[in-house]
């Protein structure tokens, strides 16, 4: 078995993240919430509620050096909290967005972050430290629909947006006085803030979860129809690889190593992908034995309604009916919509990751035994 | 005729399979709102192609999805009453009985208050349906739904008619 733990923990999560130490877990139970937990020896105790949003939160994002969390809602705010004693003390982020916020990331550097917003732009935001108030500086008018997802580069300059407008764009996001001239890469010379380095066309529809490799060479992103997209040197001349699926389109994407990468999506199984040493990146299995689900006789909630007012002759009626649809699924029981990174090897690759999902699961999957099985 | 409606519904739950996918995703044209983009039309790019299925001139089946929400619409009986004159009785029942089940759309949650232009009766199924319930159980729903219908009204008819004869040979009984 591949899933390491499950928990429970709400009816719906819309999104989660994990304290440096990986002792605490922050996420979303699907309203103005963000609930943070920690395990103790035996099990998951609640120690925080932050509740300052007044919609839905979209994305939550826990820095790894600095202990900050920042919070993005579709109320159109953001905040960053940091931990004072035991209390996490908000500071409110003006993002200059009038739509709501959908996605947000720290840069690996963690002294910038960016907001995708249903305003089709995205936010980069900065701390200046002498007016003690985090900075936003927006892209506009490069997106023309929604900012689904993002993805920062290693390098701390290159962000890498996808949109429902389909279209996979990067972004050098160079702000004076916060990154160094020399910290970007040597092919591009003198990228201004905003300016756009690339930009992929490849979808029909929509695309989400996009996500650069750990050397930052390669970026992946899935497409609403079922496709998912490699694209290799994307600065300077981007090679792309189209993968189309048999199941259900993915939502997010993970590269656990250069040369492999786990979906998420719909299909609530996470898939594997790989790349063969030529580089050609092929479909290997799902990450989750798919058991056969003996197929429930008993009726749904809506059968029942549907039930009460027919009279209850209807319920026996099925037996020469359609067959009904199976179920999906092990570990989780609906779609999976965010995918985390936990553990990390010796060489970089990592050994662990969560996924949740609507179901309000929490799953850590382990790696460790799954290498040699996709070998 | 049994099997070619089992084929419909096939199609209908694979095509309903592939079509739920839906998440949560707020306006983008107005502040603060989140509303299922199906019924809106503003944005097109939210929008997908919409899938009929048709199994004869009288019946068929309209979805259309949305990042946010799918709208199934269905057309039940035919209205053109020269094509099929024995059936006026079976149109009168659909109508009234369809318009039952729409004015308690609460009950049902997924029923839609009013169907679509052209057709007997709609479903709205948003991100919240699905994050409430399973997905193949409200695939389910629906499938039995439509193949429920057929035989509600196929039964209506019957009663009516016996009926009809039972209240016909008591009233001429007194002319023995």
């Amino acid at each position: 078995m591949a899933a390491v733990a499950i928990h429970q923990f709400a009816e719906c999560i819309t999104c989660h993240a994990w304290s440096p130490d990986q002792s605490m877990i922050a996420f979303c139970p699907n309203n103005n919430e963000v609930h943070i937990y920690k395990f103790f020896t035996d099990k998951w105790e609640k120690l925080h509620v932050l509740s300052k949003h007044d919609q839905i939160v979209s994305g939550i994002d826990w820095s790894r050096s600095s202990n900050k969390i920042v919070t993005v809602s579709h109320d159109r705010n953001s905040y960053v909290w940091t931990q004072e004693g035991s209390d996490w003390v908000p500071t409110l982020v003006i993002l200059k967005l009038n739509r709501a916020a959908l996605c947000v990331q720290w840069s690996p550097k963690e002294n910038k972050f960016a907001v995708g917003s249903g305003a089709k732009s995205v936010c980069i935001c900065y701390y200046e430290q002498e007016n003690n108030w985090w900075i936003s500086k927006v892209i506009r008018k490069r997106h023309e629909s929604s900012v689904t997802s993002l993805a920062w580069h290693p390098n701390n300059i290159y962000l890498a947006t996808t949109s429902t407008d389909g279209k996979c764009r990067v972004f050098s996001t160079f702000i004076k006085g916060v990154d160094k001239r020399g910290s970007q890469s040597s092919t591009s010379t003198d990228p201004k803030f905003g300016e756009q380095i690339a930009q992929l066309d490849l979808s029909s529809t929509w695309v989400f979860g996009v996500r650069w490799s750990a050397s930052g060479k390669t970026l992946a992103y899935a497409g609403h129809n079922s496709m998912i997209y490699f694209v290799d040197e994307v600065e300077s001349a981007p090679a792309a690889q189209n993968l189309a699926l048999r199941d259900l389109p993915l939502r997010d994407v993970l590269f656990v190593s250069e040369r492999t990468v786990i979906g998420v999506g719909f299909d609530c199984n996470p898939m594997i992908f790989a790349a063969d040493e030529t580089g050609l990146w092929s479909f290997v299995r799902f990450f989750d034995e798919r058991k056969a689900t003996p197929s429930t006789s008993k009726a749904s909630q809506l059968s029942e309604a549907l039930g009460k007012l027919y009279g209850q002759s209807k319920q026996g009626t099925s037996s020469d009916s359609v067959e009904p649809s199976k179920p999906r699924g092990g570990a989780h029981e609906n779609c999976i919509t965010c995918i985390v990174p936990l553990t990390k090897g010796r060489d970089g690759t990592i050994k662990r990751f969560s996924t949740s999902g609507l179901d309000g699961k929490i799953v850590v999957w382990d790696l460790e035994n799954h290498f040699t099985i996709a070998k | 005729m049994a099997n070619t409606l089992r084929l419909y519904l096939t199609c209908i739950r694979n095509t309903l399979e592939a079509a739920m996918c839906l998440q949560n995703f707020p306006c983008q044209e107005v502040e603060r709102h989140n509303k299922p983009e199906v019924e809106l039309k503003t944005s097109l790019e939210l929008l997908l192609n919409p899938v009929l299925i048709c199994r004869n001139e009288a019946e068929k089946c309209l979805i259309e999805t949305s990042i946010n929400s799918i709208r199934i619409s269905m057309k039940v009986t035919i209205c053109h009453l020269e094509v099929k004159q024995a059936d006026e009785l079976e149109n009168i029942l659909a109508k009234k009985f369809l318009r039952f089940l729409s004015m308690r759309a609460e009950a049902f949650q997924v029923l839609r208050r009013k169907p679509v232009q052209g057709y007997d009766i709609s479903f709205l199924i948003t991100n919240y349906h699905c994050e409430d319930m399973h997905k193949h159980k409200l695939i389910d729903f629906i499938v039995q739904f439509m193949e429920d219908i057929d035989k509600e009204i196929s039964e209506l008819k019957l009663s009516v008619n016996t009926r009809g004869r039972l209240v016909a040979t008591e009233f001429l009984k007194q002319f023995i």
